[in-house]
């Protein structure tokens, strides 16, 4: 299997407890995927095994075909960058103190980041607009404004795999399109591998290339974007949702519950 | 908007560390200056260039007062850094450095020490010093046992060794001689500088300088680990093994202080608060200004402890009594929602 990140066989879970039974995936450069499932499917868990969170009780990740199974975490964040559902509490800190974080993996371990990395840091603000709010106290941001910040922290850390878990999970309906929008934008320009989890199906089908569908802890189906059907949509998702119906609007699909018949 | 007013305005930061910075030269000239053997200003700057003074006002400084004012600035430099680093690793506004062990470590080597070796300066001092580090060795090597590396199972480690030393050493309370060897153990747990001399502020210096510059060195890592574990890692801070330095880093840092003087009450948690309500950040420039500000209070609390009361007071009424309005003013902002 090819690919930029590439999950094989992965098996993880928790106290002798297996979640993920055996689940592969690859992401491309330039992609940008999302774990799809209902609770207690395992996306989380698969998420943060790849991320090496979580211990692998079988199976294999590699970045770049370089195994990274047994990397310390600080190699290991030189491949991927994390985006959480919710962010630390970070108090006193500047918006461009934030960012700078993203570059500790690159720095040795007693230096600072000096005049390259700030400029750096303030053009991936600048990129998702942010650069007016590099001065200010990173607690009094909004959900949306902190999330961006957060990916601009992981731009910074300049990895070629981004995973994300649910980062739309806080925010409201307009600075979740918003965000995932932008996230979409970076991991094309940058061609960077995205693998992202979300619960709503919609906000995947409106910005992902390609969604993998997960049941019992495996990958049981994917749905690639750009060459799919309305009615292979609705078979697929429909295997994890039940009664669904994926209505066509503007070129995009959207997924709804199915009316109730009688 | 040019790039410099875009990234921070830094007036304010340094604007507090001149203020403290003048505060601490003023309070330590004071504190050479104030005792029961006064010396003026003249005759200092006397001593210093190699003038005509007195040799009992020369023996006075150079014995009692110099080392007794550097060993108040370093052990408040000491527990002001020790607190904010804590208080960012641990998430908690109300930690302290003593928070996984290392006072009542120290307390125990100390009571061992009186009841096997009697009252003798330095083997309290090397006792407590032993007592501070092997405490904290056995949180970490329970972390360990544990096997769960979170952040809190140091906390709950720290409470169970705390515990332990607590009960060994009313055992040794119940069991010591109450004429001297009872007063001694109570009254090492109330600090004092009263017996600070230069020979033992140099024995201790080394340790000092060793967990005082180790921290500033890795102010960045001590920045991240305020972060949520997970998010730590993915920004790849080595978890464990940086975790590690610091708290031994600290550890070395407050035995160092903790054995020649005692237990020195609040300076740790407070100097982290007046910092941050000074600048209203949590950096880097907290950490000096903590250690700043810690410095500054434990001088004026040792002038005070001397000169209040002809034999000297224990330390730990003084920094009690400038700790407490100090956090009832927190807990009422806490209330505002402000801090």
């Amino acid at each position: 299997m090819s690919g930029l990140l590439s999950l094989q066989d992965i098996t993880a879970g928790y106290a002798g407890h297996e979640v993920v039974k055996g689940a592969s995936l690859s992401v491309e450069a330039g992609e940008f995927c999302a774990l799809l499932g209902l609770n207690g499917c395992g996306k989380t868990t698969l998420l943060r095994a790849a991320c090496g969170l979580l211990p692998l009780q079988g199976g294999r990740c590699t970045v770049q075909q370089q195994d990274c199974t047994h990397l310390d975490e600080r190699r290991r964040a030189c491949l991927m960058s994390y985006i959480p559902q919710r962010g630390s509490l970070i108090m006193g800190k500047t918006v461009l103190e934030v960012v700078l974080m993203g570059f500790n993996p690159r720095l040795r371990l007693l230096d600072s980041p000096g005049e390259t990395h700030k400029k750096a840091a303030l053009e991936n603000l600048d990129r998702l607009g942010l650069l007016a709010l590099a001065g200010r106290d990173y607690a009094q941001l909004s959900e949306g404004q902190k999330q961006l910040v957060i990916l601009a922290r992981a731009l910074s850390q300049d990895t070629p795999v981004m995973l994300m878990d649910e980062p739309d999970s806080a925010l409201d309906f307009v600075n979740r399109h918003m965000v995932l929008a932008k996230i979409r934008e970076v991991l094309h320009d940058r061609q960077r591998a995205g693998l992202i989890t979300l619960h709503d199906p919609n906000f995947a089908l409106t910005y992902c290339d390609r969604l993998l569908l997960m049941k019992d802890g495996r990958i049981t189906a994917e749905i690639d974007m750009k060459k799919v059907t309305r009615e292979e949509v609705q078979a697929a998702l429909g295997l994890i949702y039940g009664e669904i119906a994926v209505l066509e609007y503007a070129g995009r699909y959207i997924m709804t519950k199915r009316a109730q018949e009688g | 908007m040019s790039e410099q007013t875009l990234v921070q305005n830094r007036k304010p930061v340094i604007r507090s560390l001149w203020i403290v910075g003048a505060f601490i030269v003023l309070t330590f000239l004071a504190s050479v200056c104030i005792g029961n053997y006064a010396i003026s200003l003249p005759e200092i700057g006397a001593i210093l260039t190699g003038g005509e003074v007195n040799a009992m006002t020369r023996k006075v400084f150079f014995t009692l007062r110099l080392p007794r004012a550097c060993m108040g600035l370093m052990a408040g430099a000491g527990l002001g850094v020790a607190g904010s680093v804590y208080q960012m690793i641990f998430k908690n506004p109300l930690a302290s450095p003593d928070i996984i062990g290392v006072s009542s470590g120290a307390n125990l080597g100390a009571a061992v020490a009186i009841v096997s070796v009697g009252t003798g300066v330095g083997g309290i001092a090397a006792g407590a010093f032993a007592g501070g580090l092997l405490a904290v060795a056995f949180v970490m090597l329970l972390v360990r046992a544990t096997r769960a590396n979170t952040t809190a199972t140091y906390v709950l480690a720290g409470i169970v060794i705390s515990a332990v030393a607590k009960s060994v050493i009313m055992l040794l309370k119940y069991y010591a001689d109450s004429e001297s060897n009872l007063a001694a153990i109570e009254y090492w747990t109330m600090g004092s500088f009263a017996g600070v001399t230069a020979g033992k502020v140099f024995s201790v210096l080394p340790f000092w300088l060793i967990g005082f510059a180790g921290l500033f060195l890795l102010r960045r890592q001590v920045g991240l680990l305020s972060l949520n574990e997970e998010e730590c890692r993915m920004l790849g801070v080595r978890l464990h093994q940086v975790r590690l330095a610091v708290l031994t880093l600290s550890t070395l840092l407050v035995a160092s202080i903790v054995s020649i003087t005692g237990l020195i009450s609040f300076i740790g948690l407070i100097a982290p608060h007046i910092a941050r309500m000074m600048i209203k950040r949590e950096n880097t420039d907290t950490m000096v200004l903590s250690a700043m500000v810690g410095g500054a209070v434990l001088l004026v609390a040792d002038i005070l402890a001397r000169s209040l009361y002809a034999g000297g007071l224990p330390i730990s009424i003084l920094t009690t009594v400038i700790g407490v309005p100090v956090l009832v003013y927190f807990m009422c902002k806490r209330r505002e929602g402000k801090v």
